[in-house]
């Protein structure tokens, strides 16, 4: 399924971005291009995390911007970025250097892209990834041997 | 059997992986337990044996009267963390 996966469509490495906000505005935008969200959902996220606290930092380092459906999402979708200056976010102390957002349409569908987020945290990739400098170097972080 | 409910804001995805990694934790020790997720408006109403959620949302349960366990993690899918705090309260309700 289009945007399940990885790709250099959804994939933008080393993005500058002054804000969390912002952050979440370009990896957001991905989705939207992706045809997985309207740019509302990518509004909701960034309403949500105010409301609610960064409920999007998973682990160290690592966001995963998301919100619920009815704000915008079509279909199950996600992207990655990683940011050449950590942003931070109101309420944690740690910086954030890799955000993957993603789309879901029902509490439970998109549990594959969930386990990738998880196998990267326990396989310990985040701050590899974080350094990735081209699409070809974050395949070759994130492949299972 | 032994519920165990993850929450957090949208309750699908920081709570699901949550539940994720409390279910490698749970099959490591060797405990069999129901998991679900939600989100944090629908956790008044909800039935659990024990509640797990992000730091973030401690005081915002401060408004439910939860009458079972409530975990709050630093980081939602830190088996780590999950085990150290998960363990003693399996130990108190006699799931381990």
């Amino acid at each position: 399924m289009e945007g399940l996966v990885l790709t250099e469509k959804n994939v933008k490495l080393q993005v500058s971005a002054d804000s969390w906000e912002e952050a979440v505005r370009i990896g957001g935008q991905l989705l939207v291009e992706q045809g997985c969200a309207k740019p509302s959902y990518v509004e909701g996220i960034i309403r949500a995390v105010k409301e609610l606290g960064p409920y999007i930092i998973i682990s160290d380092g690592l966001a995963m911007p998301h919100t619920r459906p009815e704000e915008g999402a079509a279909a199950i979708g996600c992207s990655l970025i990683t940011l050449k200056e950590p942003v931070l976010f109101e309420g944690d102390d740690c910086p954030v250097k890799v955000m993957i957002c993603f789309s879901a349409v029902d509490s439970e569908s998109h549990m594959d892209i969930l386990k990738m987020i998880v196998e990267f945290v326990e396989r310990g990739l985040i701050d590899d990834i974080a350094k990735a400098e081209t699409y070809e170097e974050l395949l070759e972080i994130i492949k299972t041997k | 059997m032994l519920q165990i409910l993850t929450v957090c804001g949208a309750g699908l995805g920081s709570s699901f992986a949550c539940q994720m990694s409390i279910d490698a934790v749970l099959k490591e020790l060797g405990v069999e337990a129901k998991l679900d997720h939600t989100d944090i408006s629908s956790v008044g109403g909800a039935k659990a044996d024990i509640i797990l959620s992000g730091k973030n949302f401690e005081k915002q349960f401060e408004r439910y009267n939860l009458d079972c366990p409530t975990i709050f993690l630093d980081r939602l899918v830190d088996k780590n963390e999950i085990r150290e705090k998960l363990t003693p309260v399996l130990k108190e309700l006699g799931a381990l």
